[in-house]
């Protein structure tokens, strides 16, 4: 496994110079007789960019918080480290310790050169202005243009002033799992493909008898309205960019997510695991991303080729949300240079397919996202699939509370019995409150 | 208190004389820990008090210019809020469950504790301490798969003797109590070791007195050994008290997004400042906080002293 990851990783690291000596846009595989970029860079300086990493930013230090597992990310960037001479100091942040981290951060102005940042968060530490705009450095450094990367996060819409604070890193996006062992037994066909099958087949499945459901909604998952909007044909942003939760679609929404607890489909514990539950066969269709796949691999191999994957059921559309992790420049960094070389290797087609290797997380790079390499795995197919269909959440200030809003009536209505019109217009009376 | 009546009947008398170092030695004395608290006690709560009347949030830190007085309108919109009143609601009950639980079983264990020094009494005591030295996420951990709806364990015995299951964490009132049931496991022990070091402290004379008498067991407890424990009573609740009126651990490991029933006052706080970045209105719930907290410690301080008069 480790020599694997080497070799494509310096794999990586030759593309990456490669690609920034001939502005090639395409992932040519390396060859054995590409020039060691280190050596060659200085000796060939008419075509090498004006920001040569090898020659100007060696013996300098790139500090990155990241939220991966650091021996594996600093395997990752040791190819990087050797051809350029960059020093790279990889400190790891648990999730749970992200917002408190990179808060303390912006208050204390004493931040790392590059943060990976959850998409979740990233308006909010754009707005913070904790990051850097790299427009401008972007014609130097042809990788992290925008078209490298996934239409859904296209430099536009990561950010609503057409400044550029971060760059893509992992994908990540839901699609449904589902026990086809199960499914034989209740004798059904295939997977849903439409909203009325979906709620068709937990029917059939919930009455398989008590404790046994037909699908899990998890109490915490705040996108799974918005994307049930998505699909219903609308979305939560209105014309004046500002949410607007009155319409037809996210009502429609709504009756889908209610109507799961009030026909008693899904669990109502709010203590009930997902994991366990689809590998017991209680819960046995799930919204979810690829870490539950792992998770299922990882804790119950035996069920192998009895549960698979497929894009989520469509009413007007079948999209999905697109999640994952940017790469950004953090403001008032000393060594921006060192960080746009870093991020334009880990852009690179050859590490994010190093990184799928090595970890499972999806590409953001359009070469690496149909990569033989990645796309073998069935499931990851998948994912690509669900990938194309899939949309950032809203890019509002207030998106943190107007979520927790609207999981807060939803749950209201489903679990307490809450009056829906009553509740519904409260929700939108807090969601107007919120944005003046 | 007998310090600070010395002091000030000293101080005039001394500042006519001209040797005031007598006079300095005990502010040198006290001066080290005023300076701590001063530093990281008074000062964070000015500083909240003052962000307190500001909208300061996340884009504040990066562009401290941006960030406007406010006057009281954190505050209105604090007191507007029915989570709030809620999440203070929710608190009252904790208290109300917790603190005469823990007060009251701490004693009782610390009694049933101090009935003898045999190795065996001396193993148990180290049994009782353990909750109280054991990680909060260690112990949130094996709580979570103890009440789980699922595969807890809790649910499995109940089934094994033919009970129905019991959602512990899933249902808003079951859940204050599994919540509240983890937090009084967690304080008694360290509550036991005071009860019980104050429990050594009453002289063997008044018990070898009170059973010359030919008081019962029962009787030397409660006319002697409980009007003794006074003062480590006082400590206890008091602290207790204070600890609850803030309580946040169990709740946050063990609901991780929790519902507004089971949302404490910290809590609610902990979501305003650090989920949502408004440190504005988190610093106006937390002085809130500190003035509910400040009265009622001083009513039961108040109220001990009129009852030990």
């Amino acid at each position: 496994m480790y020599s694997t990851l080497r070799i494509r990783g310096i794999g990586g690291t030759l593309v990456a110079f490669a690609l920034l000596a001939t502005a090639c846009t395409s992932a040519a595989t390396p060859s054995a007789s590409a020039p060691a970029p280190a050596a060659t860079s200085s000796a060939q300086p008419s075509d090498a960019p004006s920001t040569d990493p090898g020659a100007a930013l060696a013996g300098t230090t790139v500090t990155v918080w990241t939220m991966e597992d650091a021996t594996k990310f600093e395997t990752l960037i040791q190819p990087f480290v050797d051809a350029t001479g960059i020093k790279v100091d990889v400190e790891a942040v648990p999730w749970d310790n992200v917002n408190e981290k990179l808060t303390t951060a912006v208050a204390s102005g004493d931040g790392p050169d590059v943060t990976q940042v959850g998409l979740s968060l990233l308006p909010t530490f754009t707005a913070a202005g904790a990051l850097e705009d790299v427009k401008a450095s972007l014609a130097g450094h042809p990788t992290l243009e925008s078209a490298t990367f996934l239409d859904a996060v296209a430099a536009d819409k990561l950010t609503t002033d057409g400044t550029v604070t971060s760059v893509p890193w992992v994908a990540d996006t839901r699609v449904l799992f589902y026990r086809t062992d199960i499914f034989t037994e209740v004798g059904l066909a295939g997977p849903p493909t439409t909203w009325a099958e979906f709620t068709a087949a937990a029917e059939k499945l919930a009455t398989r008898g008590t404790g046994k459901f037909g699908y899990y909604i998890p109490q915490w998952d705040a996108p799974l309205p918005i994307q049930f909007t998505w699909q219903a044909g609308g979305d939560v942003v209105g014309a004046d960019g500002k949410i607007n939760l009155d319409t037809p679609e996210f009502k429609k929404a709504v009756d889908l997510y209610t109507d799961f607890y009030a026909k008693d489909l899904v669990p109502t514990a709010s203590d009930f695991d997902q994991t366990a539950g689809f590998i017991s066969g209680a819960a046995p269709m799930l919204i979810s991303g690829p870490y539950l796949a792992s998770a299922i691999k990882e804790q119950a191999p035996e069920l192998d080729g009895k549960w698979a994957v497929t894009t989520l059921p469509k009413d007007v559309a079948g999209t999905a949300l697109f999640a994952g992790s940017n790469m950004a420049v953090w403001k008032g960094s000393d060594n921006v240079d060192g960080a746009l070389a870093l991020l334009e290797y880990l852009s690179a087609p050859e590490t994010q397919v190093a990184w799928f290797a090595a970890t499972g997380s999806l590409p953001t790079n359009k070469a690496a996202a149909t990569d033989p390499a990645v796309t073998a795995d069935p499931n990851v197919k998948v994912y690509a699939q669900q990938l194309e269909d899939a949309k950032l959440l809203p890019l509002v200030p207030a998106w943190d509370k107007i979520s927790a809003a609207i999981l807060g009536a939803l749950n209201d209505i489903a679990l307490n019995g809450a009056d829906k019109a009553t509740t519904l217009d409260a929700l939108n009376e807090t969601v107007a409150a919120l944005q003046p | 208190m007998n310090v600070t009546l010395t002091t000030r009947a000293k101080r005039v008398p001394a500042r006519l004389r001209p040797a005031a170092r007598v006079s300095l030695t005990p502010y040198l004395l006290v001066g080290p820990a005023v300076a701590l608290l001063l530093l990281f006690g008074i000062l964070p709560i000015l500083v909240a008090a003052i962000v307190s009347l500001t909208d300061l949030d996340i884009g504040g830190l990066g562009h401290p210019e941006t960030i406007r007085f406010i006057g009281l309108e954190n505050y209105q919109t604090l007191f507007a809020d029915p989570d709030f009143w809620g999440s203070l609601a929710n608190t009252a009950f904790f208290v109300l469950i917790g603190v005469p639980t823990i007060v009251g079983l701490s004693l009782l264990i610390a009694i049933g504790l101090n009935h003898s020094q045999s190795r065996f009494f001396r193993a148990l005591r180290s049994f009782y301490f353990l909750p109280a030295i054991t990680a909060i996420v260690a112990v949130s951990l094996i709580w979570g798969y103890l009440y789980n709806s699922q595969f807890g364990l809790l649910n499995y015995v109940l089934g094994v003797i033919g009970l129905g299951p019991v959602p512990w964490l899933s249902d808003p009132l079951v859940a204050k109590f599994s919540v509240a049931g983890v937090a009084i496991w967690r304080a008694t022990g360290l509550n036991i070791i005071i009860f019980l070091a104050a429990l050594q402290a009453v002289p063997k004379e008044y018990r070898e007195a009170a059973a010359i008498d030919g008081a019962t067991a029962w009787r030397t407890t409660i006319s002697i050994v409980i009007p003794l424990l006074r003062f480590a009573i006082l400590f206890v609740t008091v602290t207790t008290l204070i600890s609850w009126m803030q309580f946040f651990d169990e709740p946050f490991v063990l609901l991780k997004w929790p519902a507004n029933e089971t949302m404490s006052a910290s809590l609610y706080i902990y979501f305003q400042g650090f989920r949502f970045n408004e440190f504005g209105f988190a610093s106006a719930a937390s002085l809130v906080l500190l003035a509910i907290i400040l009265v009622v410690t001083a009513v039961n301080l108040k109220v001990r002293r009129v009852n030990d008069d």
